[in-house]
């Protein structure tokens, strides 16, 4: 554990530590291009160059290794010099086109010039002209003229996602990174060359143009398209509503986790967030009468729901109510769902387990071939003292008359198919579909009730792996939406239940004293990146 | 498509390196001498061959002043006007050239007979002006020297 | 005359097959080598001698040797650096051409010192004769004994391969060199660490050039004293001298070290050719600051050159007359550094094309009066900051050339025009 000093201040670190980790403890910001934690060192791009004493030349932070009692300086006189002399040789062939550039205001060229050029520019010469605006690919766009060469993209493709489709052809200044010819940048991970391109280099062909990132919010989230669980930020726009058509979810960044993700998101993951803004949300309640759609209040509709079910369970019996969850829910909804059905009403009809006739598969990196990110939650939840199995009651010809179904964000056309989703419902007198997407399921309901999504509401998805994560609420809940538990608790109040939740919080509250695999969690102990739930294995027995 | 004897330099050329990669440059060398520039087809073949993605030879390819993924001329005329020559003459010699044979830096002639390019330090800096035609050197250069050898190379044809 | 050591045997002849080697005394410094020393004894006598590395960095041989482990598990590997590509520079040629066994002696005694037991022999692609010469070397001293299984009954075993590049001056940089070996494109390594550690496929390694390996076979036959003592101190021997440029008799001079660099050209290259005036020397290959007419009294040798604030280099001594222009050879080193960049770091790969593209300027007759103090700042920030030397080499002859010929650059600025004669006077 050696301890060194920057700039006056002394740290001790373990050993292997960089210069460059050593400051980032200390808060002492090293500019870098080419230098990113997840990619192996290039050293190259000669923006963190420090000096060392008893060294008599100036060293890459990134690849020097700290030793006992070494002194490193980062804001000499000469430090200053060669960084802002590196990043003029940056800019020189630059186009300087920021105003036109989706990178900026997130631009580490910006950034660094600010903090640590501000030179007169001596730059008289032609620029050197090179590709523009090249798609290569399904969600990227290259512009080599505000490319800076710092190999981030290259070593992605060769270290991460191993597709190796990005190369630095030729050499000197004629060095440009260039795809081969009739070849594109298409994995599942190419996303991620945009966040880690420093410049604008590399840009987002979903992104590009729409919103301007300083009028972004970043609101901390969980990807709800995989058991994964990749934690992420929304960025959404909650300042200028007349961009991007109105669209507020503007894009999805990965967020740093070592334990899930490290710095990256999949592109189905990415670009998944479509459906927040999306014209076929829900957002009014309405119940259907003659076979019209009749938009009502929330109210008014969860009163009918209440009526409806309420009348099942006096005229037939609480064998003739099936409810389906959906791993989608937060563990709150879910854990709201399974006091009210099942404890205060005593059904014994819950599931969450639908079979999927699109069976989706994972790859060997983030995707899981679940694209649920809630199914070891839902499992802790609802199978814990539950005997109930949809599949079978799918599967079987009933002669007995089942009277209502209450379907939650659980689209059974398309996972099971239009014919047998159909006859499933048909043997129901009533269908309750609680969702936030209209889908081939939805319009056939009877009645409909408009969910907020994973970016409207606040709780936690426990991943394929039994770590729980806290997705945060980054818009509000679309029209007369609300998130699922309250939804639900609104439900069971029409039914004369006491359920008054304050929060996503309350519930977890007593979802951790009630669910034995969440005992001793505290919801503000989740923190940002997660907890792990211990010994998972032991406590699923 | 690839000779046997060329597969047997491959093959040669591999055995001498503890990792095939090793290989990659001698074998692209070797294959533009057999076949004058490198094909797509020589190079997916060779990406295979010793299992390096395709970008990654385009990359070394295009790194090296040597590699050419372009046909040039029968006879690939390279004259040095790096200091030593330069200061001995090697631009005029390569202006001579040029004029001569009517065509620029990079180009052919239509008979596909020539081509030219300038280069950079030959190595033969003690025996300036210098160029090289293929492999072959050329030194102690005058424009009379050239004449002779232009004329010769075109006789052969 | 001087005594030669490398040129020795083939001043003005060719020593080309193995019996015309033999005949001469060729490998019996090697079995005294593996019959009689261990390999310590060797690296302790290369240091004694103070040989120091002849690619053009002159870092002392034998120390450098000394660097490789002793007690680890992986192979070591020697490295011949045949990738002669500095401008002015063409003495391994000669060496290549003229005695390829005693570069190959050299290589086996070298390898044996380090522990090597398997040697690649990188030569410049252009090179494509003398790699021939190189090949029936190495087979001639397989069939011989002297490579392969057993070399001389002495148990010990080398296998030399040879190995062609494709046109990268920077290659001859030992880690770009290593890259290249390894099939990628020449990019200098991170350093540390040092190919003595993490060398040729993450091997201990050690590389050497043609001329420093050629001389170790004479040192270990005639003895480090003697060789210590045809030098200066701390500069041990001799060193092959590339003369080439304005004088009558251009060519490769084996002369000792510490020679003032007046009698190379005067003594042994024959002087000023038509005897024009001298103007400029550039003492050791284009990498190296610019030498006035009236700093030719330097004594050749590492140290002195250096003291005067140039380099030793790699030997190539390129001598320029009064009717030489120096923006036009300055901007001709430009153009080729701009070219050899490999592109990895930003000042080098940004800076060297700035630099052209300012000269291109001035010596068209567009310069602008900031321009000098701009090629002189812009060089600057090269310096130092990059991976490799190869920005330093770009931007020390830029900063030379303007400080000791700044009138005639400023002619050219203000007069946009070049006027040698006039600013002479």
């Amino acid at each position: 554990m050696p301890t060194l000093t920057i700039n006056q201040k002394s740290i001790t670190v373990p050993d292997g530590t960089t210069i460059i980790q050593a400051a980032e403890k200390l808060d002492i910001e090293i500019p870098r291009y080419c230098y990113h934690p997840g990619l192996s060192i290039a050293g190259s791009c000669r923006m963190c160059l420090v000096e060392v004493e008893k060294i008599p030349k100036f060293q890459p932070a990134c690849n020097t290794r700290v030793s006992e009692g070494m002194v490193v300086h980062t804001n000499t006189e000469k430090v200053k010099e060669a960084v802002s002399g590196v990043l003029e040789f940056l800019l020189i062939n630059h186009p300087l086109d920021c105003p036109v550039c989706d990178q900026a205001g997130e631009c580490y060229l910006q950034e660094y010039y600010m903090k640590f050029g501000l030179y007169d520019s001596r730059m008289d010469e032609n620029k050197i002209k090179r590709h523009k605006a090249e798609i290569i690919g399904p969600h990227v766009i290259l512009d080599t003229e505000r490319c800076i060469l710092c190999s981030r993209c290259v070593r992605f493709v060769n270290e991460v996602s191993h597709s190796h489709e990005i190369g630095i052809f030729n050499r000197g200044s004629q060095s440009e990174i260039r795809l081969l010819p009739g070849k594109i940048l298409d994995n599942n991970y190419s996303g991620n060359v945009v966040d880690i391109c420093p410049v604008g280099a590399l840009t987002d062909r979903d992104f590009r143009f729409q919103c301007r990132v300083w009028y972004l919010s970043e609101t901390k989230s969980i990807c709800p398209g995989c058991s994964r669980g990749c934690n992420i930020s929304i960025h959404s726009n909650r300042q200028r509503p007349h961009h991007a058509g109105g669209r507020r979810v503007m894009r999805l960044k990965p967020r740093f986790n070592a334990e899930v993700n490290h710095w990256w998101i999949c592109d189905e993951g990415r670009y998944g967030y479509k459906f927040i803004d999306d014209p076929s949300r829900i957002s009014l309640a309405r119940v259907k009468e003659k076979g019209e759609f009749l938009v009502l209040t929330l109210d008014q509709v969860i009163g009918r729901a209440g009526e409806k079910l309420r009348e099942a369970l006096e005229k037939v019996g609480r064998d003739s109510v099936v409810v389906v969850a959906s791993p989608r829910l937060t563990n709150e909804d879910l854990f709201v769902i399974r006091k009210f059905f099942g404890e205060d009403l005593g059904l014994s009809q819950i599931d969450f387990r639908v079979p999927d006739q699109n069976l989706a598969s994972g790859d060997d990196f983030l995707l899981r071939a679940d694209r649920n990110p809630n199914s070891r939650g839902a499992e802790a939840v609802l199978l814990d003292e539950n005997g109930f199995d949809l599949t079978q009651l799918l599967s079987m010809e009933n002669s007995r008359k089942l009277q209502l179904l209450c379907l939650f964000e659980q689209d059974l056309t398309k996972t099971l198919g239009e014919a047998w989703a159909k006859k499933f419902l048909q043997q129901f007198e009533y269908v309750i579909y609680v969702g936030s997407n209209e889908n081939e399921t939805s319009v056939l309901s009877h009645l409909t009730l408009p969910s907020a999504t994973y970016a409207e509401t606040e709780g936690t998805f426990t991943n394929f792996e039994g770590r729980v994560q806290k997705i945060n609420q980054a818009v509000e809940p679309l029209g007369d939406s609300l998130p699922t538990w309250q939804i639900v608790s609104k439900l069971a109040c029409a039914l004369g239940y006491r359920y008054n939740y304050e929060n996503a919080e309350e519930v977890f509250g007593e979802l951790a004293e009630r669910v034995v695999e969440f005992q001793d969690l505290a919801y503000e102990k989740i923190g940002d990146s997660g907890v792990e739930i211990p010994d998972i294995s032991k406590v699923q027995v | 498509m690839l000779s046997e004897s060329l597969l047997e330099k491959y093959r040669d050329l591999t055995s001498r390196y503890p990792t095939k990669r090793s290989a990659l440059i001698p074998i692209l060398l070797t294959t533009q001498e057999e076949m004058g520039y490198l094909t797509p087809e020589s190079v997916r073949f060779i990406s295979d061959y010793l299992k390096i993605p395709e970008i990654q030879v385009y990359e070394v390819i295009t790194f090296y002043s040597m590699l050419r993924t372009t046909p040039v001329g029968k006879y690939h005329i390279q004259v040095c006007t790096n200091i030593s020559c330069l200061l001995l003459g090697g631009e005029e010699i390569f202006e001579h050239i040029s004029k001569r044979l009517g065509i620029k830096e990079g180009e052919t002639t239509p008979d596909n007979l020539f081509s030219l390019v300038e280069v950079e330090c030959l190595g033969a800096c003690c025996n300036a002006p210098a160029m090289q035609i293929n492999y072959k050197y050329h030194e102690d250069l005058s424009v009379q020297k050239v004449d002779k050898i232009l004329d010769q190379l075109k006789q052969q044809g | 005359m001087p005594e030669l050591v490398v040129l020795r045997d083939v001043q003005d002849s060719e020593l080309r097959h193995i019996e015309d080697y033999l005949k001469v005394g060729g490998y019996q410094a090697l079995k005294k080598v593996l019959l009689e020393l261990k390999p310590e004894q060797v690296v302790d006598e290369v240091k004694k001698s103070g040989l120091r590395g002849r690619g053009g960095a002159g870092f002392p041989t034998g120390m450098k040797w000394s660097f490789i482990p002793k007690n680890v598990d992986k192979p070591k590997y020697l490295v011949v650096n045949a990738d002669e590509s500095e401008p002015g520079t063409c003495k391994d040629r000669v060496i290549i051409e003229r005695n390829p066994h005693l570069l190959m002696e050299g290589i086996v005694i070298g390898s044996y010192a380090i522990g090597a037991h398997c040697c690649y022999l990188y030569i410049r692609g252009e090179y494509y004769e003398q790699a021939q010469i190189l090949s029936l070397a190495i087979e001639e001293a397989y069939q011989h004994g002297f490579l392969g299984k057993n070399i001389l009954r002495s148990g010990y075993d080398l296998d030399v391969h040879l190995h062609r590049g494709a046109g990268a001056y920077i290659c001859g940089e030992e880690t770009g060199l290593l890259e290249s070996l390894e099939g990628k494109k020449g990019w200098p390594r991170l350093k540390p660490p040092f190919p003595a550690v993490v060398g040729l496929y993450g091997c201990p390694t050690v590389i050497n050039n043609v001329e420093t390996l050629a001389t170790v076979p004479r040192i270990m036959e005639r003895g480090a004293d003697w060789f210590a003592s045809l030098g200066t101190p701390k500069n041990g021997g001799t060193r092959l001298f590339a003369v080439s440029g304005h004088v009558n008799k251009p060519g490769t001079y084996e002369l000792p070290l510490g020679i003032p660099l007046r009698e190379i050209i005067f003594n042994y290259a024959g002087g000023m050719k038509d005897d024009k005036v001298l103007k400029a020397v550039i003492p050791g290959g284009s990498s190296c600051p610019i030498l006035t007419a009236d700093e030719i009294d330097v004594k050749m040798d590492f140290d002195s050159v250096a003291a005067i604030g140039s380099m030793l280099g790699s030997g190539g001594v390129v001598v320029m007359n009064e009717e030489a222009c120096m923006v036009k050879v300055l901007l001709r080193i430009a153009k080729f550094y701009a070219h050899e960049s490999c592109g990895q770091c930003t000042p080098c790969r940004e800076g060297t094309t700035w630099l052209k593209n300012i000269l291109q300027r001035v010596n068209d007759g567009q310069g602008r009066p900031k321009d000098l103090d701009h090629l002189m700042g812009i060089a600057f920030n090269m310096i130092g900051t990059t991976i490799c030397p190869l920005s330093d080499a770009a931007a020390l002859p830029v900063r030379s050339f303007i400080q000791k010929f700044r009138k005639e650059f400023e002619y050219h600025v203000h007069q946009k025009a070049c006027d040698v004669a006039q600013v002479m006077v």
